[in-house]
C-alpha cells in the first residue's frame, strides 16, 4: 500500500514524532478551553487521548513513535533543573512558615505514598506494580526519574499521577469543608502536595495565595520523595 | 541571545548532577540534584540572571507537552493490566482521600498551635 509507505518513511525522521506530538498537545489545549476548563478533565489527558488515537489511525507502533519522540522527551532534563527558578521565587512563604512545614511535609508526603501503596499491597499488587504506583504524588518531570530509579513502569506512573491529581482536585474543596478550613494556604498546600501541576493550577483557580502555596507544596513534596523514596525503597528491599 | 545562555546554565547543571550521581552513587535523579544546585546558588546570587528566567520560563510551561510521549503509553499497556485495574484505581482514589485529608487536618492543627503560642 502506497499510504503505508509513506507512513513509513515520514516517520523515519524524529520530526514525524514532534510534529504528531505538538499537534496533539495544541488541539488538545484549545479543546480544554473549549469545554470551559473542566477540573476533572486535565488538558494533558485530552491531548493524550488525541495522540492515542492518531497514532493508531495512522497505524504507527508505539514502539517506534516513542523512539522519535526521545528527541523531546530529552528536554526534561533541564526542565526539571528550571524548576528550581520557581522554588527561590517561594522563598518568601517558606521563611513565614518553616516550622510548621518542616513537620508537615515529611509527614503529609510520605502518607501520600504510603496510603495508596498499603491498599495496593493489601489488594495484592506485584512489586513492579507498586513501584509504577509510588511517585504518584509528585510532579511528572521528577516522578520520572524516581519511577526509573526503583524500577516501575513509566507509563502507568503517568497514568497513576492523572487520576491522582483529579482525585486532589475533586477531593480538597469538599474535604476542606469538612474539616471547617478557610486558610486558603492551607488549602492550596495540600492541593501541590497531593495533586502535583493538577492540583496546583486548580489552586490557581482558587486564589493567588493558593496557588502560591501548591506550587510550593509541590516542589517540596518533589524533592523530599526525589531524595527519600528511593532510598526507602531499597532499605525495605522491595526493589530490583 | 539570553535564552540561549539560559539554556546552557540549565544543561549545566543538569550534567553536574550526573556527576555527582556518578561520583556519590546516591538513588536519584540528575535532574534533581541540578534543581538544588541551581536554587543554592540563586540564594548565593541574591536574583535571578534575565538569560535563566528566558530559558527557564518556557521551558516549564511546555513541561505537560513534554510528558506527553509517556502518557500516551498507558494506553498501550492497558491490555497488560487487564485483571489489576480495579486495584490500580481502588488504591489510587482511596489513598488520594486519605491523604488530602490528612494533609489538611495536619496543618490546620500545626498552625493553630502557632497562633496559641
Amino acid at each position: 500500500m502506497p499510504a503505508d509507505g509513506l507512513i513509513a518513511t515520514l516517520s523515519a525522521t524524529p520530526l514525524f514524532a514532534i510534529a504528531l506530538t505538538l499537534a496533539a498537545f495544541l488541539a488538545g489545549n484549545a479543546l480544554f478551553t473549549r469545554l470551559k476548563r473542566p477540573a476533572w478533565l486535565p488538558a494533558v489527558l485530552i491531548a493524550a487521548v488525541l495522540l492515542a488515537a492518531l497514532l493508531a489511525l495512522l497505524k504507527l507502533p508505539y514502539a517506534r513513535y516513542q523512539q522519535g519522540a526521545e528527541w523531546l522527551t530529552l528536554l526534561l532534563g533541564p526542565a526539571t533543573v528550571a524548576l528550581g527558578l520557581p522554588l527561590y521565587q517561594q522563598r518568601p512563604h517558606i521563611r513565614a512558615l518553616w516550622r510548621e512545614l518542616a513537620v508537615c511535609l515529611p509527614i503529609a508526603a510520605s502518607l501520600a505514598a504510603c496510603y495508596a501503596l498499603g491498599l495496593a499491597w493489601l489488594l495484592g499488587a506485584p512489586p513492579t506494580l507498586l513501584a509504577s504506583l509510588a511517585a504518584k504524588s509528585v510532579t511528572a518531570p521528577i516522578a520520572i526519574g524516581i519511577t526509573e530509579q526503583i524500577g516501575g513502569s513509566v507509563a502507568l506512573m503517568l497514568g497513576a499521577l492523572l487520576v491522582t491529581g483529579v482525585a486532589t482536585a475533586a477531593f480538597t474543596g469538599p474535604a476542606a469543608r469538612w474539616l471547617k478550613i478557610e486558610d486558603e494556604r492551607i488549602i492550596g498546600f495540600a492541593l501541590g502536595l497531593n495533586g502535583h501541576a493538577i492540583g496546583t493550577v486548580r489552586a490557581f483557580e482558587l486564589s493567588p495565595a493558593a496557588g502560591a502555596f501548591a506550587s510550593l507544596g509541590m516542589s517540596l513534596t518533589g524533592i523530599f520523595t526525589a531524595l527519600f523514596l528511593p532510598l526507602a525503597w531499597h532499605l525495605v528491599g522491595v526493589g530490583p | 541571545m539570553p535564552a540561549l545562555t539560559g539554556f546552557l546554565w540549565l544543561i549545566g547543571y543538569y550534567l553536574i548532577g550526573e556527576g555527582v550521581i556518578h561520583l556519590s552513587g546516591l538513588p536519584v535523579s540528575a535532574g534533581v540534584v541540578g534543581m538544588l544546585a541551581l536554587t543554592a546558588t540563586l540564594i548565593v546570587l541574591g536574583r535571578v540572571p534575565a538569560s535563566l528566567g528566558a530559558a527557564a520560563q518556557p521551558l516549564i510551561a511546555m513541561l505537560a507537552m513534554l510528558i506527553m510521549p509517556g502518557v500516551v503509553g498507558v494506553f498501550f499497556i492497558l491490555d497488560e493490566l487487564a485483571g489489576q485495574w480495579w486495584i490500580i484505581l481502588g488504591a489510587l482514589i482511596l489513598g488520594t482521600l486519605a491523604s488530602v485529608a490528612t494533609t489538611l487536618w495536619l496543618l490546620k492543627r500545626l498552625m493553630e498551635n502557632r497562633h496559641a503560642r
